[in-house]
């Protein structure tokens, strides 16, 4: 299955006094994607954010269904998280894991079963993606509301890759794939 | 769009870390405020404090927050603990990730700020916090301090202001 059904040139680029700048944007397609991929990621900015709404193509119901991250195509377990989030049914939620081989920046979103066109909405940022001296640490927040009909949740996740490697490369993977119209922009924010 | 978002400082730690940092002179001609906060205590200090214009009073907090085992809610009258640093308990080469908003921080009402903010670790014990703040004073914000509880700011913690204009 094609990874990338979809690219947008840059929306912002020719307007030189902001420090944050759009870099690429990926819509999924219809039949959907297993995973949606930046790549070649230019070195000229401090810090990297990525702005996505997300839905799972899986045909059941009951949301509940997560999205990872993967840097620079590093498959081994060098990945941990944490989350903080809430859910419907009023709950407090922490969990975390370590040794993963995918960062979780989203734990449960809607399936293609749940209310039609809902997504959840994700914001990631990553400080110093260039940095050699540290590894990668991500900051998501995300949510989605399901009408009350399903599991709707709010979350606030960490995920640490252990690598001090400059990130060139994002993979955004979720379970059951990608449905058609998922959209991640990646914006680049210079000092 | 022009100088919609755009940087004011930055602050890159040195060998030997810093005790804080410390962003003065801060111009008067944006809306908003935020800043970027990658940071590592050099001690056990999970948290830091904040100070606007060398001040440590009038602050209040509602927090939403977890230790990696379990979430709790937090109702604070003081300027410690607004948000999370990375330590020396915690992996290696690995630092907090932290945005703190400020609203309308020239105007002469009293200052409400938000903070998101995490530490990692590849081990359960990890922090992550949602802070809601006011500042309760009328002075526009020209300074601002952010102090680890631990110990110093490690080095390579950074630190970045950005300006955003509604203008």
């Amino acid at each position: 299955m094609s990874p990338i059904l979809g690219t947008l040139a840059s929306q912002f680029s020719g307007k030189p006094f902001s420090s944050f700048e759009s870099i690429q944007t990926v819509t999924v397609g219809s039949g959907g994607s297993s995973f949606i991929e930046f790549t070649s990621i230019s070195s000229s900015y401090t810090h990297l954010q990525i702005r996505g709404i997300a839905r799972s193509a899986d045909a059941s119901a009951g949301g509940n269904l997560a999205t990872y991250i993967r840097f620079n195509g590093d498959t081994a377990a060098n990945y941990s998280f944490h989350q903080l989030a809430g859910n419907s049914a009023g709950a407090a939620i922490s969990s975390a894991g370590a040794n993963q081989s995918l960062g979780y920046v989203h734990h449960a979103g809607p399936r293609s079963g749940d209310l039609a066109s809902t997504f959840s909405a994700m914001i990631l940022d990553i400080l110093d993606y260039k940095n050699t001296n540290k590894f990668k640490t991500v900051k998501s927040f995300a949510g989605h509301s399901l009408n009350n009909t399903q599991t709707s949740r709010v979350g606030l996740n960490s995920v640490n890759w252990r690598n001090t490697s400059a990130v060139t490369s994002i993979q955004i993977y979720q379970e059951g794939n990608f449905a058609q119209y998922s959209t991640f922009a990646l914006y680049g924010i210079k000092v | 769009m022009a100088n919609t978002y755009k940087l004011i400082s930055s602050v890159t730690v040195g060998v030997g870390g810093t005790a804080n940092i410390e962003f003065t002179n801060i111009p008067q001609t944006y809306t908003d405020l935020q800043i970027l906060l990658s940071g590592r205590d050099t001690g056990n200090g999970d948290w830091f404090s904040i100070n606007f214009n060398n001040s440590s009073s009038n602050f209040t907090a509602r927090q939403f927050f977890t230790n990696g085992s379990a979430a709790y809610s937090y109702v604070k009258s003081d300027a410690n603990e607004q948000g999370v640093n990375n330590n020396t308990s915690t992996t290696a080469n690995t630092f907090s990730n932290t945005s703190i908003y400020i609203t309308n921080y020239t105007s002469s009402g009293n200052k409400s700020y938000s903070i998101d903010s995490i530490t990692e670790n590849n081990a359960s014990t990890a922090y992550q916090v949602l802070s809601s703040l006011l500042w309760s004073n009328s002075n526009a914000i020209s300074n601002i301090k952010i102090i680890p509880s631990g110990s110093i700011f490690a080095q390579y913690s950074t630190a970045y202001l950005y300006g955003i204009s509604n203008a």
